[in-house]
């Protein structure tokens, strides 16, 4: 089950490729009457002026989407405001070591997440087993992430960065959030 | 029996149709050379595709892989699939383009520096990996290579580097060559000096042609890709290199250590650029194929000398936006380069979007010759345009906490690399190897199943991953939890059908060379292999 986000992503994404498929099925489709014209039924010169006008409208796309998203990267979106809890999360060949282990429903909280030995990341699942949180966790630093839980319930961590012959176990099963 | 082949195309049509083809010789020795790059990296594909299936066989819970082979297993496929295929394939057929554009090799010793370090490296990697067991990913994610759990040794490790760094080498050889055939007499600048002959190289006379004038008429465009991507690589692959030098330093001094933020730096300074070490060949090998087949110049102005200009110089300041989740407490350097980089990477988008603009309006209304390798050819554009829709959405910071290190990516790159450029790929070698080896192809049908089995096979496989991760699946799990299973079985259906259309092409290659008569000999060059 998709996020909010990543169904807002898949759902951009999918409008963008109809878009994008439709114009390739229309130039395709174009080659029936390039056949019975020999291909000189286009004036390529204009084609050519008008490339120019096409690169300055893919510029303009981008710089929208750059300004309504790049205010949204993590690294903006934290605050040094107190937060009600710490969260110690400390990523090690092949687990986590998690302090304190249980939180309350509504509580500011902040992970502080690092690691003792290779780059891991903290992937925290809710209970629906949706992808909530993404954080590095990176040998000599520290990232600090908030977060506001609204459901209570046992999260789970997963390790999202590559560590070792058995990345793949290395899940924390029980983070409370309780009411 | 099938002679898909480039097609030829009225005098005068194309403006470079008509450059002098160089000595029989030097046409001879390229072709050879051109097609030791084709079956050696044709070999590697086999290979590396039955380690990547033999991945989603694993996940799929059809086969059982010890932990730690899977991950060498998966070391293994990514470099050999990306690199060692892909990679070396373009870096093959870039000298049969340039010379078919009048740009021939100049000097054979850099073309064969770069496939005989390229096939030690390779063999290095599978050494180190199937055998050894180096399982750090393709990325080897610094300090992991020192830190395996018992899996493999240090002394592994170095091994491991210094086989990447003759990859490395290879890739350097490829574009020294690269820029020493184009900076050379062919461009045919009016004013013969060095300046007049970069100038012409990346565009300068398209964009002023009164101060950069050639013989030629006009500049063939698939130089430009191909040089810009030469420059590029070239210095990305350095602090990549100085990455595995320490690594080596490390693997025999165990006192030694370098700073995790600045490995990371350092991987993927070249590690993004080297997606554009496939792309921008075969940008240029669409520039080359596609006005031959739409029987029309590519509609092509200023603008695209702009965008290969705007790639020369963005493509070597994006590297950060594979680190944007890397932002520590306190660290602003860092967070300050994932700011820039996402619209130097916005930037990035541009070559792309007027490349396939000018290839739409080359095909636009042209009468257009529909084969097999065209087909190809339309399959792997309109794959370009799928797959950069999802680089953006991969450049944009914001959307990272939902698809960092998920399948989302390796989808987003199997469609990149595998349905764009191994499209081209097949293509360049349906349409090529009937000047190359003077024979046609054996069975047209063949190549019709084979492109509608990998196009149908491939898309399924790739769209699994994607919703996976999406849902949150994670990338690089031997063992993927639960919940993935489902869309995880659907996918290993696809990769079934993927492998079978893979099967029909090796049989119709096989064919072709063993039975198809040497039916055009005109078409094959000096020296041409006839049994």
């Amino acid at each position: 089950m998709m996020t909010s986000l990543g169904t807002g992503i898949a759902v951009g994404y999918l409008i963008f490729v109809a878009l994008g498929l439709i114009i390739s099925f229309a130039v395709l489709w174009s080659t029936r009457a390039g056949r019975r014209d020999k291909g000189q039924g286009v004036d390529v010169e204009r084609a050519e002026k008008a490339e120019p006008w096409w690169g300055v409208f893919v510029v303009g796309l981008l710089a929208i989407l750059l300004g309504l998203t790049i205010w949204r990267a993590p690294w903006f979106t934290e605050n040094d405001d107190p937060k009600d809890v710490q969260v110690q999360v400390t990523g090690i060949q092949f687990g986590f070591l998690v302090q304190p282990t249980q939180v309350k429903a509504g509580e500011d909280v902040e992970f502080n997440v690092t690691s003792k030995d290779v780059n891991h990341a903290m992937g925290l699942y809710n209970p629906q087993g949706q992808m909530i949180m993404n954080v590095e966790a990176i040998p000599g630093y520290t990232i600090s992430r908030s977060y506001r839980f609204t459901e209570p319930g046992t999260y789970e961590i997963r390790c999202l960065e590559f560590c070792g012959y058995k990345h793949h176990e290395m899940i924390y099963p029980a983070f409370q959030v309780t009411a | 029996m099938m002679t898909t082949a480039v097609p030829p195309v009225a005098p005068g049509a194309l403006p470079y149709d008509d450059a002098e083809m160089p000595l029989a010789l030097v046409q001879a020795k390229t072709r050879r050379l051109v097609l030791r790059v084709i079956w050696t990296s044709t070999a590697f594909l086999v290979v590396a595709g039955i380690l990547g299936l033999l991945l989603r066989l694993r996940q799929a819970e059809v086969i059982t892989l010890g932990d730690n082979f899977w991950y060498a297993v998966m070391t293994a496929h990514g470099l050999g699939a990306f690199i060692a295929w892909a990679g070396f394939f373009l870096m093959g057929i870039t000298f049969w383009v340039l010379m078919k554009v009048g740009l021939p090799i100049r000097s054979f010793v850099l073309p064969e520096v770069m496939y005989w370090s390229m096939l030690l490296g390779v063999i290095g990697i599978v050494l180190t990996t199937l055998l050894s067991g180096f399982g750090g990913s393709w990325v080897f994610l610094y300090p992991l290579p020192f830190n395996s759990a018992g899996q493999w040794s240090d002394m592994v490790t170095g091994v491991f580097s210094i086989s990447v760094l003759l990859a490395g080498v290879s890739i350097l050889a490829y574009c020294s060559a690269v820029l020493h055939t184009c900076i050379g007499p062919g461009l045919k600048a009016k004013t013969d000096t060095v300046g007049q002959r970069v100038g012409l190289t990346f565009g300068f006379g398209l964009l002023f042609p009164s101060r950069f004038k050639t013989d030629r008429g006009k500049i063939p465009y698939p130089v430009l890709p191909f040089a810009v991507n030469a420059v590029d690589m070239f210095l990305a692959t350095l602090p990549f290199a100085l990455l595995l030098v320490f690594q080596v330093i490390e693997s025999v001094n165990n006192g030694f250590s370098i700073n995790v933020l600045l490995a990371g730096n350092l991987l993927w300074a070249f590690g993004h650029p080297v997606v554009y070490l496939l792309l921008f060949p075969a940008a240029a090998t669409y520039y080359y194929l596609i006005p031959r087949y739409a029987g029309r110049e590519l509609v092509a102005g200023k603008a695209v000398a702009v965008a290969w200009l705007i790639a020369l110089t963005m493509n070597l300041f994006v590297w950060a936006h594979h680190l944007y989740m890397n932002y520590p407490d306190g660290e602003n350097v860092q967070q300050t380069l994932g700011t820039i980089m996402q619209p130097t990477t916005y930037a990035l988008v541009l070559p792309s979007a007027l490349s396939l603009y000018s290839i739409a309006a080359t095909i636009w209304r042209s009468d257009f010759q529909w084969n097999v390798a065209s087909k190809f050819l339309i399959a792997g554009i309109v794959s370009w345009l799928v797959a950069g829709l999802q680089g953006i959405i991969n450049a944009t910071a914001a959307f990272q906490e939902t698809l960092h290190n998920t399948l989302w990516v390796v989808g987003h790159f199997h469609n990149m690399a595998f349905l764009n450029m191994g499209l081209l790929i097949f293509g360049a070698m349906y349409a090529f190897l009937l000047e190359l080896m003077g024979r046609g192809w054996w069975n047209e049908r063949l190549g019709s199943w084979h492109l509608w089995g990998t196009v149908i096979g491939a898309y399924g496989w790739v769209t699994c991953q994607m919703i996976q991760g999406l849902e949150g699946a994670p990338r690089r799990w031997a063992v993927l939890p639960e919940q993935y299973l489902t869309l995880t079985h659907i996918s290993v259906g696809f990769l079934a059908l993927l492998v079978a259309a893979q099967l029909v092409f090796a049989y119709n290659l096989w064919t072709t060379l063993r039975k198809s008569p040497f039916d055009d000999p005109g078409a094959a060059m000096q020296g041409g292999t006839q049994r």
